[in-house]
């Protein structure tokens, strides 16, 4: 059957309205520098601070940011509070990322989180000392199988083109086998692949942060042990934040999810309800 | 002569064109006051430039949500253009220079080159012999090259993913408790029992039964009768429930992006967010 004319006028209405409250619900809260209310990190999120303040200071970590600016708003707050972590505590993280089109993003959270860390601190980071950003490298999982073999060979230099062979941040790591934590920042199936072809294979526990849209899908990894611990959209960026006892984009975007579902749960109750209305008072077909 | 729905939208589009030059004006005026003097502010003059035009793009990629537009036409394809060169760039920087072009035409020695002829000749051959698909009538020696990959994958992959996505999984599912407890913190015999004992191992249950059930709905070898009507129909509730799950988070991760452009505008743009 044919919509009418003025029917789809009225829905084009509603859709632009709909647009409108929910750039409000979005912009508000962001504008008025509002944080959320008291909250409890989610357990996932837990077990990977946890596990990553378990580890003694000096400890090497890998972090693979293996994401694009497509996925920044989610995952470049997990990425920025995971590393300011590490620094905080003596920790040295070796960063890599498996997107050719993410090196520059890359780049871009490991000088932010030194900056911050290095006010937090109170001293100079030094690169290839304190940390190593290592770039990307092509390869795929061929590279993974490579760096279980070989970490060095498989990456002779560093980002900034500086030789890996005698480098103090990777002294005592000779491939994957030798770390005791990777963790991988993923808008992608690399953070399966990390599991595949990295962790079940080389044996090192395995810390994950994920778009919400791919959360769900990590469920299993997480109840089979695969994955130690879990930061699952900006929420996960939140809980990280929380637990780090700082404020940044994640507890700040927190509080516009927040309206902005609110006003969604809203919008689903009110169609509803009008939809039940009008099939009772015989205005809508069954 | 003209008909009267033709006024209508000759009165509309002036309407939206003067709209549109007015905000065009607004968003002139805002960048420059925002964001003028340039390179003052501890911010790059380039990095200024480019937040402005971050800033106009994004807020014509917006205008979609009234409705399609010639700027948002442009905007797509510039995007698309942007991303093939940027691309083809990267490619290069990151690629062909570092595994090709520095390798064997600025080797440091002879003895680094004779080691780069023997490591990346037969690999250099084969990425020659992928692009000869661009050629219909030359494209048949990149099978061989796809046969090497397929069959390297096919032999490195089946017995790792075999190994993580079903031994490892189904250990988990068939050993309910031991997952529950293996998957629980240290605390776990020592904290709460509710929370650290009993829910887990509820949860691990529901991972079972949901497995088992799941997989039945989709056994169709043989006919399900009532009581496998029932298992199925269990199997039904755990797929929704699985879908409704990936459908709220599949929303909220679409409200990431807008709160990162929103926040991006606000912080970058606007300077108001800091």
């Amino acid at each position: 059957m044919a919509v009418p004319l003025a029917e789809l006028r009225r829905l084009a209405i509603v859709k632009h309205v709909i647009y409108l409250l929910v750039a409000a619900a979005v912009a508000v809260p962001l504008i008025a520098h509002l944080l959320p209310g008291e909250f409890e990190p989610t357990p996932n999120a837990r077990k990977l601070f946890d596990r990553v303040e378990a580890l003694k200071p000096g400890t090497r970590v890998l972090i693979s940011l293996d994401f694009d600016p497509g996925s920044e708003a989610e995952l470049l707050p997990m990425g920025m509070a995971i590393l300011q972590h590490c620094f905080q505590r003596g920790l040295v993280p070796l960063v890599m990322t498996n997107y050719p089109s993410g090196v520059d993003l890359a780049r871009k959270i490991v000088e932010d989180a030194i900056d911050k860390s290095e006010e937090y601190l109170g001293k100079d980071l030094v690169s290839g000392a304190d940390y190593a950003f290592l770039g990307f490298r092509p390869g795929d999982v061929n590279l993974l199988l490579g760096m279980g073999e070989n970490l060095k060979g498989a990456f002779q230099t560093d980002y900034y083109g500086k030789p890996t062979a005698n480098m103090k941040a990777l002294a005592g790591i000779r491939s994957l086998k030798d770390f005791e934590l990777v963790i991988d920042i993923s808008s992608s199936a690399w953070v399966e692949l990390w599991i595949v072809y990295g962790a079940d294979r080389f044996g090192f526990d395995y810390g994950a942060g994920v778009t919400a849209v791919m959360g769900p899908d990590m469920y299993p990894f997480i109840q089979a042990g695969q994955i130690v611990g879990l930061l699952d959209g900006l929420r996960g960026a939140a809980d990280y934040e929380k637990l780090l006892a700082q404020k940044g984009r994640g507890m700040f975007g927190m509080t516009a999810q927040s309206a902005a579902h609110v006003l969604v749960i809203l919008l689903v109750l009110a169609a509803n309800a009008r939809f039940i209305f009008r099939r009772v008072t015989g205005k809508e077909e069954a | 002569m003209a008909e009267p729905n033709d006024n209508v939208s000759s009165v509309r589009k002036a309407i939206e064109l003067a709209v549109l030059l007015a905000l065009l004006g607004v968003f002139v005026a805002v960048s420059l006051f925002r964001q003028w003097p340039f390179g003052l502010k501890g911010v790059a003059l380039a990095k200024s430039i480019g937040t402005i035009i971050a800033a106009g793009l994004t807020l014509v990629m917006f205008s979609f949500l009234y409705r399609d537009n010639p700027l948002f036409k442009v905007a797509e394809n510039l995007y698309v253009g942007v991303a093939l060169g940027y691309g083809a760039v990267l490619t290069w920087r990151m690629a062909l220079r570092e595994e090709v072009y520095k390798p064997l035409f600025m080797a440091p020695t002879t003895e680094a080159l004779y080691a780069a002829l023997l490591h990346r000749t037969v690999p250099i051959i084969l990425g020659i012999l992928l692009v000869m698909r661009i050629s219909r009538k030359h494209a048949w020696p990149s099978r061989y090259a796809y046969g090497l990959i397929v069959g390297w994958n096919a032999g490195v992959g089946i017995s790792l993913r075999t190994h993580t996505y079903v031994l490892r999984q189904l250990h988990a599912a068939i050993a309910p408790l031991q997952a529950a407890v293996a998957t629980g913190s240290a605390a776990a015999l020592t904290g709460p029992w509710f929370l650290d004992v009993f829910f887990p191992f509820v949860a691990a249950l529901a991972v079972l039964i949901g497995t088992v059930a799941v997989l039945f709905y989709f056994f169709f070898s043989v006919e399900h009768g009532p009581a496998g009507k029932a298992v199925s129909k269990v199997g039904i509730w755990f797929l929704m429930v699985s879908f409704g799950a990936s459908f709220g988070n599949t929303l909220m991760a679409r409200l990431s992006l807008l709160i990162g452009r929103v926040q991006f505008l606000l912080d970058d743009w606007l300077m108001i967010g800091k």
